[in-house]
């Protein structure tokens, strides 16, 4: 992708969020001067962007946008509930365009269109007047402005450039556009210029057929050139030119913010990552060494840890400024979504209120990045199948709009997102019947599952409830690959539904992916590793307290049975048998579940390798890392393990 | 008659119309290197216009046209 295509992605959209947030402010208190004023310069420079791309209807929206923000600026006025929502439809479409332009180069066929509708909406706006104004750009601006340089140099009022292209059969209508040409007032800068780029030769030429486009700057105004040309209006383009072009006085402000941040390349941070995971594990090898001078010289050992003790504090506040260099706010992944929102329900009819809140938290940056799709098909869920219709809604005695809440807040050493809505609900017996219906699932089983473990079965592959798949939701992606997007992130996902009052969906995810905390457990004579963020909890119990249940063990923890299984015995190691059993309570698959081991010992913090080789076809096994005396230890995934 | 030639100058003279571009063509094909001498050029139809900038002949004078001397014959340059 070529540099100022990139760069424009970045800070384009950062543009839009900026506004998005001046704007939002602006809803709650209409006389925050501060927030217009901000609004304003974000809209501003984002019409400046736009301009370089071939974003014509972009730059009017904007432009429209703009003079709105400008009426309120200079009149102190407040804006009105209608008019934000409108310059906020306005950076909706904007921020589309984006899309497009990232994914194929070109506005969407409907952009004219879709600009025309967005300016209406905006009070006081003309759209025929607003298209003289600010017509698009074309590349015919920017080459005449680059031919014109020393004209406009010396401009010092606007000017009105104009581009006349003939219709080639005009000489034998009896036209002279050179002479439509000569009717232009206070002309300042001509050219003909050879259609296809180059003339013919003398010998080449058809004297009967116009090739030329004929291309000036007037001092005068645009309806004065408008009126030269006005018995030929389709064949001329006419555009205003500002004085000074190169001026541009918002730049001095940019300099100044780009100095005080700077963009790095997210692999160049995983690099510097890696290298310190790497110092972590050497420092570890101290360890074992100082136990080894132990036998010799007690002293030197003692001066070894002190050494290993300082290199340790030192990596480690490295580490966490490492880790804050990849920690990143979440509102630029979750900045689309109130957008996403408003075009899923008004293609579906539907009124959304759509709130989200803890959007400053920061988090992983590949945690931030793999969040979004999963959350856009929550979302999108949500709208399709949460939200009932209007009218729905209004016979069960709710408000007519239904409202979403997407909140993000930290939780020890996770994230957790809570999306909820107030729709329908979910059914779990619908849930159990569909399954069934689709043979996901035996008849007998579906009835003995809990409801929440019904619930999960929307995340099994091949899962459906719309009775038509819809547009929107209907897209050949079912909500498994939501759960796949979430054990990616080593996150884990649950539903809360009542039927009738709505739906949540909890996501906790870890707040920091480089290093992982590991709780170390025996099993069987071996040492294994354990993420912290899989454990619930930890318990000991009589190994008497374990009571038979089918084929299997159970126990009562906080008054709730929950299935117990033997680590060893999944992992194909031989079980010791303890008068005390200890337990690894997880959860797989929306339950508790307790897994035996013998022995807790110590918490690390290290780098966990993805499994590769032979490794990567273990179940249950999601990586492996170095301890300090060398040895591999192998990183149990509990909850793969006890699915 | 517009494009009248003399020696190696082909004189355009008063107000030159779309059909003036084949004799001029005619004219520059005939006296190839010839110079265009614009003095007494009253109108120039863009059919004409055209055939020059094509064929870049030197150019004399300075007609008497506002329009012409101050945009036009700079194009030809």
């Amino acid at each position: 992708m070529d540099d100022l295509l990139e760069q424009f992605l970045i800070e384009g959209r950062d543009l839009i969020a900026q506004a998005a947030a001046d704007l939002d402010t602006l809803r709650r208190d209409p006389k925050d001067a501060a927030a217009i004023d901000s609004a304003f310069r974000a809209i501003h420079t984002l019409k400046g962007s736009v301009g370089i791309f071939p974003m014509g209807p972009a730059e009017r929206v904007l432009h429209a946008a703009e003079e709105v923000l400008e009426r309120a600026r200079k009149a102190r006025a407040m804006l009105d509930a209608a008019t934000i929502a409108a310059i906020v439809g306005c950076l909706d479409a904007i921020d589309r365009w984006v899309d497009d332009l990232e994914g194929g180069g070109a506005l969407s066929p409907d952009a004219e269109a879709v600009a025309a509708a967005a300016i209406a909406r905006l009070p006081g706006a003309d759209p025929a007047a607003s298209e003289e104004v600010a017509p698009a750009p074309s590349f015919w601006v920017h080459a005449l402005i680059e031919r014109e340089r020393g004209v406009l140099q010396g401009a010092t009022t606007a000017l009105t450039a104009f581009r006349y292209t003939p219709d080639a059969e005009c000489f034998f209508r009896g036209e002279d556009p050179l002479a439509v040409v000569a009717g232009v007032p206070e002309i300042v800068a001509l050219a003909v210029l050879p259609i296809g780029g180059s003339w013919p030769t003398l010998a080449e030429i058809d004297p009967f057929v116009c090739t030329s486009i004929i291309e000036g700057l007037s001092a005068a105004a645009i309806e004065a050139v408008q009126a030269a040309f006005r018995m030929m209006p389709d064949q001329v383009a006419i555009h205003p030119i500002a004085p000074f072009i190169d001026a541009q006085p918002e730049s001095v402000g940019v300099t100044g913010h780009a100095a005080a941040t700077l963009r790095v390349d997210a692999a160049r941070i995983d690099a510097l990552a890696d290298g310190l995971g790497e110092l972590v594990v050497a420092v570890n090898a101290f360890a074992p060494l100082a136990e080894q001078a132990d036998a010799i010289d007690r002293d030197l050992a003692a001066r070894i840890r002190a050494v290993q003790a300082g290199i340790e504090r030192a990596a480690s506040d490295l580490h966490r400024g490492v880790s804050a260099v990849r920690l990143v706010p979440l509102a630029p992944t979750l900045r689309r979504l109130p957008r996403m929102v408003r075009e899923i329900a008004a293609s579906l009819g539907k009124q959304v209120a759509f709130t989200m809140s803890g959007e400053r938290l920061e988090v992983d940056k590949q945690v931030a990045d793999g969040l979004f799709e999963p959350l856009l098909h929550l979302v999108r869920n949500a709208v399709d199948h949460g939200i009932e219709a209007p009218g729905d809604r209004e016979t069960a005695g709710k408000s007519a709009a239904g409202r979403i809440t997407l909140t993000a807040s930290r939780d020890g050493d996770a994230i957790l997102l809570v999306l909820a809505d107030d729709g329908a609900g979910i059914d779990a017996d619908r849930i159990r019947g569909v399954a069934a219906t689709r043979g996901l699932i035996g008849e007998e089983a579906a009835a003995q599952l809990s409801d929440a473990a019904a619930l999960r079965l929307i995340f099994t592959p091949g899962f459906s409830t719309a009775a038509a798949v819809t547009e929107v939701s209907g897209r050949g992606v079912g909500m498994d690959a939501v759960l796949t997007a979430v054990d990616r992130l080593r996150g884990t996902i649950e539903i809360e539904s009542a039927p009738g009052a709505g739906t949540r969906f909890l996501l906790r995810l870890p707040a920091n992916a480089l290093t992982t905390r590991l709780l170390i457990v025996e099993i069987g004579g071996d040492r294994y590793g354990v993420p912290l963020d899989q454990i619930v909890e930890t318990v000991r119990v009589d190994t008497s307290a374990l009571m038979p249940v089918g084929g299997g063990r159970a126990c009562v923890l906080r008054g709730r049975t929950v299935p117990v299984l033997s680590l060893a015995a999944l992992l194909g190691v031989a079980e010791r048998s303890n008068a005390a059993t200890k337990l690894l309570v997880t959860r797989s698959g929306g339950e508790n579940v307790a897994l035996t081991v013998d022995g807790f010992a110590e918490r690390v913090d290290t780098l966990v390798r993805p499994s590769s080789g032979i490794l990567a076809g273990v179940p249950g096994v999601t990586g492996s890392t170095l301890l300090g005396d060398g040895d591999v230890l192998l990183v149990l995934d509990l909850p793969a393990l006890a699915a | 008659m517009s494009v009248r030639v003399d020696g190696d100058v082909i004189h355009l003279a008063g107000r030159c119309r779309a059909e003036d571009a084949e004799l001029l063509i005619v004219a520059l094909q005939e006296h190839p290197g010839a110079a265009i001498d614009l003095s007494a050029t009253q109108r120039l139809h863009l059919a004409v216009l055209q055939v020059l900038l094509a064929a870049r002949p030197p150019v004399l004078g300075i007609p008497d046209s506002e329009f012409l001397a101050q945009h036009v014959v700079d194009l030809m340059q």
